[in-house]
């Protein structure tokens, strides 16, 4: 059996002391233990900013990519190679500033992978700016004088936009987390994990205290039923989208299941030697 | 009798223009002659005037002239415009459904022919295709069976109904009408062979070379000129595992391929200028990360949204400087159908070889193009994957995998997700050689020169290509690339082969020995392009100097050069 230390390179990472993205690393290391998944076979792919670093404390493949776009980069991976367990994660910025219309595409594609936001609600990395995830009147470098948009609520637009596997999650409740990222990866097809991780360095509204003030966990709800639509979106009006927990699940086919035979080889893996006859039936199409 | 004839359809946008000229085309090759056509339209879904304007010989012919001896018209606004595109001794075709001008027509050789007439009368309008065909087959003497394989091979799908219908409709022209067509000598010459040969685009070669060379992952956003390349691949890549993906806009289908590659599969996406301007961030990141993909960009006119259905190649700069950053990069220029399909297999393999972008740069034109092709060489279909390791040797993969080592020719190991001991951190940060991100200004330096390094050696081969006229002592040399090339052999053609001529095959890295060599021949090099800075030349100019020796000739009106047009730069150089 694995343990968390397996998926773990030892790299400590730059992120600043009491940073909630520790506790998520930690998860999903813990999470791959559990399922114990080869570290060979787990793909992280990420984007830019402090979340953007996750990938290199794993003692996994990792790809660090371009900022917003480790959506696209992990489904072109698990779309080449079926047999990976692929993760995509990213900051708020990432996911829906830069990158908001990969979520949804990602969301409607359905490609079988999990995608972890570290979300803290501003912009670390470049030193403290709002994210369209601040709240209003939120007082950053770039909005001296307040935020005056609204922000995005992700867990509404993902749930509005056909998601089905949506999650919240805390970065101090680690052992809520860690279930939630081991459905997340289970569940066959897209999963959402958006995870409040708060900013101790720039986001001096929705700190630790805050959202343990908030927060409510739908695990401790005796008659909430995640595969109930109508009641998870009221849910999520109901408590502002501050919950925790499978907030929807459902099951469907994911885009492979749809495109392929469950048996086909993974694309990596083809055989791409042609024959002539098949060559020239190719030709033959076009006289 | 003649060595070609060229003819004009013209119709409206959207009601089977170009579907009638195809099928003329693939009737004729089929028996053994050449055909080229070039293609007039607008951006729009149904209605305003295209047209198709193609060349019919027994020899090979690489663009197609201005003045056409036959015009088929299928709308008004064609038989309007008939007199600018015939030249004296042509005809005019038109559907007897439509009014004629009069005035427009009394001046040439004109027939009212029932196209429209017969195909109702028979059964379906949709049918108007064969009859127009079918006319056109009359005109020129041809017999009346070699429409009848055609028919048979054209509508298999459709059905025997369709096919019977259809065949109606030519023994009806054949037997029954008796329209004569007098004083018109317009007989082709027998075929030098009687072989079936293909009718393909630019873009249908770079498609069927993508899915021989081994691609088997796609991922793409739909534009003109270069949407048919996602289409072929959308239908055919599930018959042989792979799997194309409409990606939701160009950065994602760039990052797609990037994941995709880097999964192990080899990737292309094909695009025109303005996916190219979005592509840019990953393409530096897959010349960052040493991930192979190959990106098709199909030039059309620009800036913006430009003439989106027009022809240019402008994007020569942007692909030969473009991203931020430095990074190396290879261009491939091919300039006929037939190399369309033998450079996007040398692109994939490049791109595996090299580690890095690669970038297959087509026009238009050269795209959207359909002609009779040489038979395609299936024994040229290699897969060269570089150095991909499948399995990571126990000793290697006790420690980090050197992904990124460095090697004298700059180029490391690569190994895919999956494979034990082979982990590895990518990242588009400047990194170690095991992929940790690193700002030190050693391995910075170091790390630069090794990835630079890699295609140092790469521009050893024949990617300049110049035919001279025999015996000559020409002082110019006429150098293109892109579909220009077919212009120019063409305006050549006209010339009695008495010119120079040459094409470059390799933008990047830009043959610099070979361009030399070659250079120090002539005393003056016209360099002929589509675009307004004379990219191409500035680009030579840069890296090789010879300035007071080049002279650029450019177009850049949304159309690709004329053949007379030139011949005019022609006469005013040698």
């Amino acid at each position: 059996m694995a343990t968390m230390k397996d998926y773990s390179n030892n790299i400590s990472p730059n992120w600043c002391p009491g940073c909630g993205h520790f506790s998520i690393l930690r998860a999903i290391q813990i999470a791959a233990a559990q399922l114990d998944i080869p570290k060979e076979s787990l793909v992280v792919a990420t984007g830019i900013g402090c979340s953007g670093r996750l990938s290199g404390y794993m003692d996994t493949y990792g790809f660090h990519g371009i900022h917003g776009r480790s959506l696209p980069v992990a489904q072109g991976i698990k779309l080449a190679n079926k047999d990976l367990t692929v993760i995509a994660a990213g900051g708020d910025g990432d996911g829906f500033a830069i990158g908001l219309s990969h979520t949804h595409h990602a969301i409607r594609r359905n490609v079988d992978i999990t995608y972890i936001v570290l979300n803290n609600q501003v912009y670390g990395l470049t030193k403290g700016h709002t994210s369209p995830l601040s709240h209003k009147s939120f007082k950053t470098k770039s909005t001296p004088y307040g935020s005056v948009e609204a922000p995005i609520l992700p867990a509404m637009i993902a749930l509005a936009n056909g998601a089905g596997f949506l999650a919240q999650a805390f970065s101090a409740y680690q052992e809520q987390l860690v279930d939630i990222i081991v459905k997340a990866i289970q569940h066959k097809g897209f999963s959402l994990v958006n995870v409040y991780s708060p900013c101790v360095t720039y986001n001096k509204i929705n700190t630790y205290q805050w959202f343990r003030d908030k927060l409510v966990d739908l695990d401790q709800a005796n008659d909430y039923d995640n595969k109930d639509f109508q009641r998870a979106m009221n849910k999520l009006i109901e408590t502002d989208c501050l919950c925790t927990g499978i907030i929807y699940e459902k099951k469907e086919a994911s885009y492979l299941d749809l495109l392929q035979a469950k048996d086909s080889s993974p694309l990596s893996k083809l055989a791409l030697d042609f024959s002539i006859e098949e060559f020239n039936k190719l030709i033959e199409d076009f006289k | 009798m003649k060595q070609n004839i060229s003819i004009l359809i013209g119709g409206v946008q959207g009601e089977g223009v170009v579907s009638t000229g195809l099928n003329l085309m693939k009737t004729l090759s089929s028996l053994g002659y050449f055909t080229y056509a070039n293609r007039n339209f607008s951006s729009r879904i149904k209605g305003g005037n295209t047209t198709l304007n193609m060349n019919v010989g027994v020899n090979k012919a690489y663009a197609v002239s201005d003045k056409v001896d036959i015009v088929l018209a299928m709308d008004e606004a064609t038989i309007e415009g008939c007199t600018k595109h015939l030249h004296n001794e042509g005809v005019l075709l038109y559907d007897s459904a439509l009014k004629a001008n009069t005035e427009a027509i009394n001046s040439i050789k004109a027939f009212a022919i029932p196209i429209t007439t017969i195909a109702k009368e028979l059964g379906a309008p949709s049918m108007k295709s064969t009859s127009a065909i079918v006319f056109l087959g009359r005109l020129l003497n041809m017999p009346e069976e070699i429409f009848i394989e055609s028919i048979n091979l054209r509508y298999k799908k459709k059905g025997p109904e369709v096919i019977n219908k259809n065949l109606q409709i030519l023994s009806r022209i054949y037997q029954q009408d008796t329209i004569s067509f007098k004083g018109v000598n317009l007989q082709l010459a027998p075929p030098r062979e009687q072989t079936s040969r293909a009718v393909l685009m630019g873009n249908d070669a770079i498609a069927i070379g993508a899915l021989v060379g081994g691609c088997r992952f796609v991922a793409s956003y739909p534009i003109t000129p270069a949407s048919e390349i996602m289409e072929y691949l959308g239908n055919q890549l599930p018959n042989y595992g792979g799997i194309m993906l409409q990606a939701e806009d160009e950065i994602a289908a760039v990052n797609a391929i990037i994941g995709a590659s880097y999964g192990g599969v080899r990737s292309l996406t094909a695009t025109s200028g303005p996916g190219i301007s979005l592509m840019l961030e990953g393409i530096g990141l897959a010349g960052m990360a040493e991930i192979p993909i190959v990106i098709v960009d199909a030039q059309r006119a620009g800036p913006s949204t430009g003439l989106p259905t027009k022809h240019e190649q402008s994007d020569l700069f942007t692909m030969y400087y473009g991203g931020h950053g430095e990074y190396p990069s290879i261009i491939l220029t091919p300039s006929t159908i037939e190399e369309c399909f033998y450079e996007t297999i040398r692109a994939l393999n490049l791109a595996d070889i090299y580690q890095c972008p690669v970038i297959l740069l087509s026009d238009l034109t050269l795209s959207l193009s359909p002609q009779t092709i040489e038979g395609l060489d299936f024994t040229k279909i290699d897969i060269d994957r570089g150095k991909l390791l499948l399995a990571v040797p126990e000793e290697q993969g006790k420690d980090s995998f050197e992904r990124y080592s460095i090697t004298e020719d700059g180029i490391s190991q690569r190994v895919i997700p999956g494979a034990k001991g082979g982990i590895h951190h990518v990242t588009g940060l400047e990194h170690n050689q095991v992929g940790g991100p690193i700002d030190s200004p050693k391995n910075r330096k170091s790390m630069m020169e090794k990835r630079m390094r890699k295609t140092l050696s790469l521009s050893k081969g024949k990617e300049l290509i110049i035919e001279a006229a025999p015996n000559s002592n020409n002082r110019t040399l006429f150098l293109t690339f892109g579909s220009t090339y077919g212009v120019l052999k063409e305006a050549s053609k006209a010339c009695n082969a008495t010119i120079d001529i040459g094409k470059i095959k390799m933008l990047k890295p830009l043959p610099c020995k070979e361009l030399e060599a070659a250079f120090n021949q002539y005393e003056s090099i016209v360099i002929v392009e589509n675009n307004y800075y004379g990219q191409l030349s500035k680009i030579i100019k840069s890296e090789l100097g010879y300035h007071n020796k080049i002279r650029s000739v450019v177009k850049y009106d949304g159309n690709p050069y004329s053949i007379d047009e030139l011949m005019e730069e022609i006469g005013g150089s040698n």
